[in-house]
């Protein structure tokens, strides 16, 4: 193992993310190669938790936009503050020399349309520019870490307005010209898969696909997050998750319903399982009336049986 | 810190001829790995411990975007042709630079270009080393055995194309579902300020006339499933060509074939006329003409394809007869699921036309309660009036 993959494993632990070697790998490739990393998995299996981690350990800003379908670029790159342009534009028609900085030595005879073209560039200038997610990530001083969350809920030509952004983290601004990024940030991109992320993005992207954890290193998550959970504990409800995922459930449970159970079942002062606290906080972990029709007491019983065993 | 690092040592090259023709034997598998996703290998397998074949495994799994469905594939190839081939490895020590001949005489007693040759089991001949394989870049689908072959020559071509004129026009109809993101528009209810800003300048900053937007018509998208067994052989071409003809007014289309197994045809969905993708899809279909399997291949696309294809505003068409001897079971936890996730499922029958037809086939009765509309598909006129269903 490349001592740097190595040191970067250790480093996510201590930030309390247990992380399988796939996921370190594609991290370490992702910042030195400086591409997105496009992730992928099941809800719950700590995709954006990637991001956070990086912003940690990297001990620099972490700049988020959340995907809904409906986004555009005004939400995610940059908006013209109106209110700002239009204050100045009044001000402006009132008396453009006062302070306009082209005018204050020259010729206060110039024609109309030069007056009209210096206010357009001073009013179309950085000063009245407001900075979306997108738009901040390549003009920060510091790298930070951008995490596109949840892409596949934005529509199809919002993929491939980020192809600009994302391959040569530039950004046109018609008014302004070219934006380059000084530095390259560190990219995350997630999907939940409910549709197919376009070829050409992903091409630019490195890719990760994240899987349920097994066992032992879900056992290791539980313990590392929430504190007061016994060993033993932690091995049960981890033995009743990951039976609950074998079966087929609409909404199989991800890491994220496992933690919140253990917190709830140590704030219920609990340590072990048994059927009358499995029924009265299911909830945590199934969250679909359909699946909980198919978890009736004799089926849970039967998970218990297998976690008191295994 | 540096991406790339300078030099590119004779080991190196003889490893990056090595990941060529890896990737070559991946596309020849079927997975989708392109000439930059190579590149991309190639600049990972500098920045990792190639000494240690799993993180080479998980760094070329990443870096060639490997989807999850190839990762079966991918991790045998890696066995087979990575894994085992002993790679040249730089030197460990970096201070002391060894040349090639060196670590060929201390490691191994078998120079190792010699081996990965054998290990290829001289696929290719002698100059082979050097020269990466010549996929290219072409998606590399591979159809399975092609069963019985078939071509459509009772369907003149004038037919498909008149066709095709009339459905153009029709087909504009159902594309009606307003999008939630806004488009500019002469007279929408959102004032867009952005642009009315811009035309206020003409007039010195006074706000003459606003611009507006309003909620963008979205395309429909479509999944299809169709039955391509002998039973359906009349009319599966024509509904076909009916597909085909929609395909340009929805946003995203998904056809399926299915007889006795399931078939992804859109990847042969290119562009150019109907008569030509017709028969470019019979050449790729496994047993055209042949039995049916209904359910287990309803199964198979709810499985493998439901949550990638189906969105909660696509709607589903299967155009089937629905005579099938097999379970019933399948059928119907198939038609479940993909009715839980569409808005809509919409069964065509081409048997409706005959007026005296009732759905009693046993694939049919059982398929009846989970669909949203069964309706005739046996002429032109039945499929005009099924078009206001595929929108909104």
């Amino acid at each position: 193992m490349r001592p740097e993959i190595r040191a970067l494993r250790e480093a996510m632990r201590r930030a309390d993310y247990i992380a399988e070697p796939s996921i370190v790998t594609a991290v370490h490739l992702a910042r030195s190669m400086e591409k997105p990393l496009l992730v992928e998995g099941d809800a719950g299996v700590g995709k954006t938790e990637i991001a956070k981690v990086m912003a940690i350990l990297m001990k620099t800003e972490l700049i988020r936009l959340q995907c809904y379908e409906g986004l555009d670029a005004n939400t995610a790159l940059y908006e013209w503050n109106y209110q700002k342009q239009l204050l100045r534009l009044r001000m402006g028609s009132d008396g453009p020399e006062a302070d306009g900085p082209a005018t204050a030595g020259g010729d206060p005879g110039g024609g109309p349309d030069d007056r009209a073209h210096q206010l357009e560039d001073l009013i179309f200038g950085r000063r009245y520019l407001l900075e979306r997610p997108l738009l901040r990530a390549i003009t920060r001083d510091e790298p930070p870490v951008l995490l596109i969350d949840e892409i596949d809920r934005a529509d199809e030509g919002f993929e491939a307005f980020l192809l600009e952004v994302l391959s040569d983290f530039q950004v046109t601004i018609p008014e302004l010209g070219t934006i380059r990024a000084t530095h390259r940030p560190l990219v995350v991109l997630t999907s939940n898969r409910t549709r197919e992320i376009g070829d050409a993005l992903r091409r630019r992207c490195l890719y990760l696909y994240i899987e349920h954890p097994a066992f032992a290193k879900e056992v290791e998550i539980v313990r590392a997050k929430v504190p007061g959970v016994s060993e033993a504990l932690a091995a049960q409800i981890t033995h009743v998750v990951q039976g609950l995922r074998a079966r087929r459930l609409m909404k199989p449970p991800g890491v994220a319903e496992t933690l919140d159970w253990a917190r709830a079942l140590v704030t219920l002062h609990q340590d072990h399982l048994d059927a009358e606290i499995v029924a009265e906080t299911l909830g945590c972990l199934v969250k679909d009336r359909h699946d909980i029709g198919l978890l009736p007491a004799e089926e849970i019983e039967t998970l218990l049986a297998g976690a008191r065993a295994g | 810190m540096p991406a790339f690092a300078p030099a590119a040592p004779a080991h190196e090259r003889e490893l990056v001829a090595h990941l060529a023709r890896f990737s070559g034997a991946l596309r020849r598998a079927g997975a989708p790995v392109g000439l930059r996703d190579e590149i991309d290998g190639a600049a990972a397998l500098r920045l990792i411990d190639i000494g240690d074949p799993e993180e080479v495994r998980l760094a070329l799994r990443s870096a060639l975007k490997i989807p999850r469905r190839w990762w079966r594939a991918y991790d045998r190839l890696f066995d087979e042709r990575w894994r085992r081939a002993t790679l040249p490895r730089p030197a460990r020590d970096r201070t002391a630079r060894r040349t090639p001949r060196r670590w060929r005489g201390d490691e191994n007693s078998e120079a190792p270009l010699a081996r990965i040759r054998r290990q290829l089991g001289e696929r290719a001949g002698g100059g082979a080393t050097e020269a990466p394989d010549r996929d290219g870049d072409r998606p590399g689908y591979s159809p399975r055995a092609l069963l019985r072959r078939k071509t459509f020559d009772e369907c003149t071509p004038d037919d498909l194309r008149e066709m095709e004129r009339l459905l153009a026009r029709l087909a504009l109809r159902i594309a009606t579902r307003r999008s939630r993101r806004l488009a500019p528009s002469a007279r929408g209810p959102v004032v867009d300020i952005r642009r009315s800003f811009r035309r206020s300048l003409a007039h010195g900053g006074e706000l003459v006339d606003l611009a507006r937007r309003a909620r963008a018509v979205e395309l429909p998208s479509l999944v299809v499933l169709c039955d391509t067994s002998g039973s359906m052989d009349a009319c599966s071409r024509f509904l076909l060509a009916f597909v085909l003809a929609l395909r340009r007014v929805t946003r995203r289309t998904e056809i399926f074939a299915f007889n006795t197994s399931l078939t992804r045809l859109t990847p042969w969905l290119g562009a150019g006329d109907v008569v030509r993708t017709l028969e470019r899809l019979a050449r790729n279909v496994a047993d055209w003409s042949g039995g049916t399997r209904i359910g287990p291949c309803l199964l198979a696309f709810a499985d493998h394809h439901l949550r990638r294809t189906v969105r909660a505003d696509t709607t589903v068409l299967i155009l089937s007869d629905g005579l099938d001897r097999g379970d019933t079971e399948s059928l119907e936890t198939a038609l479940a699921a993909i009715r839980r996730r569409a808005r809509r499922v919409i069964w065509l029958n081409p048997l409706m036309g005959d007026p005296r037809y009732r759905p009693e086939a046993k694939g049919m009765r059982a398929a009846l309660p989970h669909v949203d509309r069964l309706v005739p598909a046996h002429n032109l006129a039945a499929l005009e009036a099924l078009l206001p269903m595929l929108g909104p």
